[in-house]
């Protein structure tokens, strides 16, 4: 029997199960996919907004806010990485002064730290690329960006290693109540019993809701967002996080660096009926770069490697729906984290549980919590010296496995086997970073596959790609050496 | 200790390269990152290799193994599974910074570099392939890679998207190999690869090839499950109505190779806008003197025969550089003109220019005839008549030193098609 478990392995529900083990409770997480975050929280724009544009005195405005200073923390503890880039909210034409005034206002009201006007001409000098009909430019020095997938891996990893259990492949397909106690049943047919339950199914929460509420009290209308992103050789092309002056459909194309130096641009905007759906579209792809160019002069788009597609768990509820079931007491909706979802995620897990649990569950302190996760070293970071140390310590050091992102053999092997390790090529790519660069894995990928097949003792030909059954040898040849 | 020469990639090009300047007397080292010598010629195991440099046909592991043997004959002092990451300019040359796990983290000196590193593959990313992103959708090399050299099929059921030759040599290889090919498909109305390459890969086992064709659409959730190509017009966009489906668990991209050029990153080295690899003058020296580039991490080439010659260039070129040979002064730009795509020398180096020259370039476009034409300012100083011309194969065209009429007027080559 567990106190609580938590249906959803993205971002918001590993800082929730991290946010619980804090207390002397029993945890378990439960994730569908093979990894952690496959969903939104791999495929987003990777920015801690400031808090400019929500409505003062919503959810989205208030954990924003906090949520965004809480980052700050969350690097300390957990060491994700944060680049304080800041960001321009760039009015194009004299249309859009009027709209980027009362966003600045707006920006004032929900307490954003730093934010002003300046000029196109001002903000052109500290930003060269920015687009010469720049007209007029809302500074925002506090927006930061992150690796949001790590973020949500160092706050499980953390978690677990304070207490939590976690689960993979655990779809959960059917929800019961019954003398106060919730039985969760897997697709795989295992039953688990929980006192309460936080559904933090991202895109499928109201899927998750829908087991147990006879009436959802809110929609998910999954909102496609498709991005380009540009190899790391562009570093430094701009410095601050561009956006356009939002419309009602969202934020816009956005230009944005990366912590690893690649610079992303997008998302789109597009309904559709699949929560999982990742397709790009032609179209879309081609908006993206007329959009983008309306920004940023001269994006080097020849540098394009990549493009991909993530789906935002857009509700009707307009702001986050966080509150306890009105049926069911001990079930919390965690619902419609779509942007500033990321940004507001700490503040989220914070208010889940500091807030709504307190207010039913007394809830002891774990005195044994260590607040601080596991730093795992980045060779191609590390000093000279630091480096020779470091493969006099360990010669897989000295094992130069992915080339265009300098990924060693030693940090490969770290994150196939630390505590939440990665089992698949995608696993090791979002862990290690192999397979991320200009070549997108064509020079490392077979390494992978082989140092996966000797450090779990499996076959080559059963290492998967992503999912389950996704295996990229399919079959030996008909002579074998 | 210091050497000489440093030469980056053990393929055909570094160590041609390293035969040649070894043979001018240099203290050579070669790195290469691989296990083994040979590069990508050791997966490479269908025959056409050798035919100008041997005057035979042989394998590309053959074609490798007979330099394998005079390289290991010169005792080349070398260093495997060793990759550069980083280069250094030091006042009296470079330092190369190295890591390999025998020997760890390694701090190289030398006077000159020879950047040998040969191409990576375009990917599905770079060519902004629209559609869902299952796995099953991988460049040609790579799936040859394992095919060849580790004994592994990626799939069964495939589908090529371009006609590179790596394309065209992997859709015989999967038939071989018992998988249904089904077909490939070419955005451009011609092929890129050679002439034989479409006769005895595709010709002789029935693979149909779709010309101004390409994939518009990617389907399957994990695994590829199809995908769907469509007719382009001559601005390479779609036409509606044209749809052909194919049911595939693969799609391999042959879409173009790439220099990699990854360890010039933190130096300020002239890249070429279209080869992608550096600007180099007829010594094959880049912007940065002492700095060399040959074989495909300077442009991708059509014959292996090709790389080994140029690197041999390359090779005595960097040699003469060393020795104090060659002090560069004056470049004079040699500019792609009307219908070509580019040309190498991108430079020619004035001060150490005797006899003749072997320029390199390809054309824009497919033609049954024309001339060839360098120009400096007005004048004609050379022209060749060519028959039979396409963007997939090399062309080459002698530059005689005595034909400069002066050494500051930049040269133009152009292609003047003759209409039959």
């Amino acid at each position: 029997m567990y106190d609580f478990i938590i249906i959803g392995g993205g971002v918001t529900g590993a800082l929730i199960a991290r946010t619980l083990s804090r207390y002397q409770v029993k945890v378990c997480l439960l994730e569908k996919e093979s990894d952690i975050g496959n969903h939104a929280t791999l495929a987003n724009s990777a920015i801690i907004h400031a808090g400019f544009d929500p409505e003062p005195g919503t959810l989205k405005a208030r954990l924003g806010v906090r949520g965004n200073a809480m980052y700050e923390t969350l690097h300390k503890e957990l060491h994700v990485p944060l680049l304080r880039t800041g960001a321009y909210v760039v009015a194009r034409h004299e249309d859009d002064v009027a709209i980027l005034n009362a966003l600045y206002e707006r920006a004032l009201k929900n307490g954003v730290e730093g934010a002003k006007l300046l000029s196109g001409e001002q903000a052109r000098k500290l930003e060269p690329a920015l687009h010469r009909n720049s007209v007029k430019v809302l500074d925002l020095p506090s927006t930061k960006v992150t690796y949001p997938w790590e973020v949500a891996l160092s706050a499980l990893e953390n978690a677990v290693s304070n207490g939590v259990e976690y689960r993979l492949e655990a779809e959960v397909v059917g929800i019961v109540r019954t003398d106060k106690v919730y039985a969760v049943t897997l697709a795989n047919g295992h039953a688990l019993k929980s006192k309460a339950i936080i559904n933090a199914a991202g895109a499928f929460a109201d899927k998750v809701a829908g087991m147990i509420e006879t009436h959802v009290p809110y929609k998910i209308t999954p909102r496609r967002g498709e991005y380009l992103v540009l190899d790391k050789s562009v570093r430094g092309f701009v410095e601050r996080v561009l956006y356009p002056v939002p419309t009602e459909k969202g934020k816009g194309v956005l230009v944005v660096p990366q912590v690893h130096g690649n610079i992303l641009l997008g998302p789109t905007s597009e309904f559709q009926d699949s929560p999982s759906a990742v397709t790009n579209h032609q179209a879309d792809l081609s908006m993206i770069r007329q959009a983008a160019s309306t920004l940023a002069e001269a994006i080097p788009f020849d540098k394009v490697i990549r493009t991909f597609a993530g789906v935002r768990a857009t509700s009707s509820a307009k702001d986050f729906y966080i509150r306890q079931s009105l049926e069911h007491r001990g079930f919390y909706h965690v619902a419609g984290i779509d942007s500033p979802g990321l940004t507001a995620a700490p503040a989220i897990a914070e208010y889940v549980v500091e807030t709504l649990i307190k207010q039913d569950y007394d809830l002891e302190s774990n005195p044994d919590f260590n607040p601080y996760g596991m730093q795992y070293p980045h060779f191609h970071e590390a000093s000279l010296a630091k480096k020779r140390q470091m493969i006099a310590e360990n010669p897989a050091f000295g094992n130069i496995v992915c080339k265009c992102e300098r990924v060693t053999e030693a940090e490969v092997l770290m994150h196939i086997h630390r505590p939440c390790g990665g089992h698949s090529v995608k696993a090791i790519k979002k862990r290690a970073r192999a397979g991320s660069g200009l070549c997108q894995g064509g020079y490392c990928e077979g390494t992978v596959v082989k140092l996966l097949a000797r450090e779990l003792k499996q076959p080559l030909e059963t290492i998967d790609y992503y999912r389950k059954d996704t295996p990229i040898l399919m079959a030996e040849t008909k002579v074998k050496r | 200790m210091k050497t000489d020469l440093l030469v980056i990639g053990g393929g055909a090009a570094g160590i041609a390269a390293a035969l040649e300047a070894s043979a001018q007397g240099l203290e050579v080292l070669l790195l290469e990152r691989d296990t083994q010598l040979g590069g990508i010629l050791n997966q490479c195991i269908h025959n056409g290799f050798g035919l100008h440099v041997f005057k035979e046909e042989l394998t590309g592991p053959e074609y490798a193994e007979r330099f394998i043997h005079m390289f290991h004959d010169k005792d080349i002092a070398y260093k495997l599974n060793t990759t550069v990451l980083d280069i250094r300019k030091e006042d009296a040359g470079f330092v190369v910074s190295a890591s390999s796990l025998q020997e760890g983290w390694l701090e190289l000196e030398c006077r000159a570099i020879m950047l040998a590193s040969g191409c990576y593959e375009r990917t599905r990313g770079q060519i902004q392939l629209p559609g869902d992103r299952p796995k099953g959708v991988m460049p040609a090399g790579s799936a040859q890679r394992y095919l060849n050299m580790d004994g592994y099929l990626v799939g069964k059921d495939v589908f090529i998207l371009g006609s590179g030759d790596i394309g065209l040599i992997m859709a015989r290889r999967m038939k071989l190999e018992g998988a249904n090919v089904h077909g490939v498909a070419e955005i451009m109305p011609h092929s890129n690869g050679l002439t034989r390459n479409i006769v005895q890969c595709l010709h002789d086992y029935d693979i149909p090839l779709f010309l101004s064709h390409t994939v518009t659409d990617i389907r399957g959730k994990d695994r590829l499950e199809g995908v769907t190509i469509q007719q382009v017009d001559e601005n390479w966009k779609p036409i509606s109505g044209t749809d052909k489906h194919f049911s595939v668990d693969t799609l391999l991209l042959s879409v173009g190779l790439v220099p990699d050029t990854m360890v010039f990153e933190s130096l300020d080295i002239a890249m070429h806008p279209v080869t992608k690899g550096a600007v180099v003058d007829q010594h094959y020296q880049t912007s940065i003197p002492g700095i060399f580039a040959c074989g495909n991490a300077l442009h991708v080439h059509d014959l292996v025969d090709y790389v080994t010659e140029e690197s041999r260039r390359a090779g005595r070129a960097a040699a003469r550089y060393v020795k104090g040979l060659s002090v560069r002064q004056k470049r004079l730009a040699l500019n792609s003109g009307a219908n070509i795509h580019y040309t190498l020398p991108q430079y020619i180096d004035t001060a150490d220019f005797n006899g003749v020259i072997s320029c390199m370039f390809r054309v824009t476009k497919k033609a049954e005839q024309g001339e060839f034409v360098i120009r400096q300012g007005d004048r004609i100083i050379q022209r060749k008549k060519a028959r039979f011309l396409a963007p997939a194969e090399m062309e080459q065209l002698d530059l005689d030193q005595t034909m400069l009429s002066d050494h500051e007027t930049p040269l133009t080559l152009d292609f003047e098609v003759i209409r039959p």
